[in-house]
């Protein structure tokens, strides 16, 4: 399997500039996670993998080779596409065996690695069918034999889970991982969905505003964000950020928030010179209690396990915390709110972050 | 009245106004296709006994053995024939072209296509006649054909189907991958094909019908198709001895065109009420 070096890419479509010196190294068999906004680039950046967008500049490596200037079909990928883009008129056995008899593979060949894809993919009975006989989850998987059947260096799959309902979509994010475990393959992962990004991925390159923002493993991306972006993006619901300003307190920074004091762990030593900090809190780092910070509630979502309180501090900014599932919390009610500054990280005026050292 | 007999009344009342309807349609029908059973002397008499016996089928034997119908038959299932490939071919290449390929003035050109659509035959037939007649190609099947392989309302019909259908078929094929060639021909044009027999009927239909273009093309008899030739027989034989046997000629040249409405009802009923063109 074949590591894929991304050097310094840039790309427009016209006048619109959709990425901008983009960089990046995948090691072999590493699970990538492509995770953003819509417009951020990041199926840009999969098409030109792909071959399906030319590079304004940069190049692309695949293994040993250059490819940014190869067709696609020389590239040795497969990509999966959102709307799994089938050949209507094939049937399933056909649409993955198109690709294989187009490069001359023999016969026998062609049905030995059908056959396998489907055993794999449990499409065993279907391959007579049309796509149009499928349901979507089935579709899904003959998009996903359709490049299996190709034993290609690198897997693209762009947003393949958006299209399921809510129930399948995990079901098929689970047969994804399975089916990384048994491939062994490179595999990139184009999706706006966090929670995607969190359980497949070996790391997690974040994208916003044409650029990558921070390539890192998901508890990394998590617990210690590159910046405010990056804290607000990653993690449902949101982080707090709240304005703030520090001061030192044994070498801590310990934060101001609507008047009261949260002390953090996060040295002093490394802050820059900023005017506007912000304060980033996790949800679960901001628990209802009997005593702490007074607030107001809001609103309130019982998820089962766990009951989200979305508040406001006396001075009105707003804060989502956590209670327990049983939570008897209601609208307008007044609640104290403990806060864990050790979990808190800090924004500066440019939004880049600083986090508590590592073994604190 | 209850709601349901008050449905099936109504659904009686169509159904018998259709019946009347489809009736009154198949009169002319049925009355040439029992003209043409009868025997030509009977007919110069009077016209009134056609619907009971004798019958015979002494005109269609005449035809098997005598008319040139044969030949003019030939000729329109050649012509027809030809210019429904040739619009297929052209049509689906230059719609593919249009939909899906790069390349400059491309909008441009199909503007230009288009205005084809606008310009009647009768303001083109001098130029090409005297066209026709530089090149030598009066009296010929290239001369009874090629006219009709100009045609814009296909390259749009088959550039609006080919835009219709998603990209990513063209871009997984490139991966799969297919040339150029192949994506057009193994993935596209097949998905094309409600679309190819709507065109293909209308194409086909409109060509076995045309007249003016081949009575002036085509001048020598052995060139003439169906439509010119059974106008021709009609100056010589109607209202005359001939009856019967220029009815026969007349089943004899619909019999092809209804086989083909026959087999392909399915798709020319979606073509005309559009439900071919998405």
């Amino acid at each position: 399997m074949s590591g894929i070096d991304i050097k310094n890419v840039s790309k427009a479509f016209g006048t619109t500039q959709v990425l901008d010196d983009v960089s990046l190294q995948i090691a072999p068999n590493e699970f990538i996670a492509f995770l953003g906004p819509s417009g951020c680039g990041k199926t840009t950046l999969l098409r030109m993998i792909a071959g399906l967008e030319t590079v304004d500049a940069g190049e692309i490596h695949i293994g040993d080779r250059r490819v940014d200037d190869l067709p696609p079909g020389q590239r040795g990928v497969a990509l999966v596409f959102q709307n799994y883009a089938l050949y209507p008129h094939m049937s399933v056995a056909d649409n993955m065996a198109f690709g294989l008899k187009n490069i001359g593979v023999a016969k026998d060949e062609i049905r030995r690695r059908v056959e396998d894809a489907a055993r794999i993919l449990e499409l065993d009975g279907l391959l007579a069918r049309k796509p149009g006989e499928l349901s979507g989850g089935q579709k899904q998987r003959v998009a996903i034999g359709r490049a299996i059947v190709k034993n290609p260096d690198l897997f693209l799959f762009d947003e393949p889970l958006s299209n399921l309902d809510a129930a399948l979509r995990m079901r098929t994010r689970l047969e994804l991982a399975q089916l990384r475990r048994r491939l062994k393959a490179t595999m990139i992962l184009v999706t706006h969905d966090q929670v995607e990004a969190m359980t497949l991925a070996d790391r997690i390159v974040v994208m916003k505003d044409r650029k990558v923002q921070q390539v890192g493993s998901p508890m990394e991306i998590y617990a210690r964000p590159a910046n405010v972006f990056v804290a607000g993006f990653v993690g449902s619901p949101s982080m707090n950020i709240l304005k703030a300003t520090i001061q030192d307190e044994g070498g801590f920074a310990v934060a101001i928030v609507a008047g009261t004091k949260i002390a953090t762990r996060v040295p002093m030593a490394g802050l820059p010179a900023s005017d506007h900090w912000r304060l980033g809190l996790r949800p679960e780092c901001v628990k209802v209690s009997n005593d702490g910070h007074p607030a107001t509630v809001e609103f309130v979502e019982r998820l089962g396990e766990r009951t989200l309180v979305y508040a406001k501090l006396s001075d009105g900014t707003p804060v989502t915390a956590e209670d327990a599932g049983n939570s008897r919390v209601a609208m307008g009610d007044a609640i104290h709110l403990r806060i864990d500054g050790a979990r808190a990280h800090l924004f500066s005026g440019t939004g880049d972050g600083y986090h508590a050292d590592e073994a604190a | 009245m209850s709601h349901a007999s008050h449905k099936s009344l109504r659904n009686t009342l169509v159904l018998v106004t259709l019946i009347v309807l489809g009736f009154i349609m198949l009169i002319p029908l049925i009355w040439t296709v029992l003209l043409s059973l009868k025997a030509n002397g009977e007919l110069m008499r009077s016209t009134a006994n056609a619907f009971h016996g004798p019958y015979t089928l002494e005109n269609y034997i005449d035809i098997l053995n005598n008319s040139s119908v044969f030949r003019w038959l030939m000729n329109s299932v050649i012509v027809s024939g030809l210019t429904t490939l040739g619009v297929l071919v052209l049509s689906s290449l230059a719609g593919y072209g249009f939909a899906r390929l790069d390349f400059p003035g491309r909008d441009k050109l199909f503007l230009f296509v288009l205005f084809g659509l606008a310009i009647p035959e009768q303001a083109v037939i001098i130029t090409r006649h005297q066209l026709f007649t530089a090149l030598h190609l009066h009296n010929s099947y290239p001369g009874l054909i090629l006219p009709g392989l100009a045609a814009p309302f296909g390259v749009f019909l088959m550039t609006q189907y080919f835009r219709a259908i998603p990209k990513e078929l063209d871009e997984a094929a490139l991966l799969d991958n297919a040339s150029r060639f192949q994506v057009f021909w193994k993935v596209l044009l097949p998905l094309t094909l409600p679309a190819q027999a709507t065109l293909g009927i209308f194409t086909f239909l409109a060509s076995w019908n045309e007249y003016w273009w081949p009575l002036i093309s085509a001048t020598r008899s052995e060139m003439f198709t169906l439509t010119v030739g059974l106008a021709a027989s009609q100056i010589n034989f109607a209202q005359t001895s001939g009856l019967g046997y220029l009815m026969t000629q007349a089943v004899f040249a619909a019999t092809p065109i209804l086989v083909v409405y026959i087999i392909f009802q399915k798709y020319i009923v979606k073509a005309v009420s559009g439900a071919a063109a998405r």
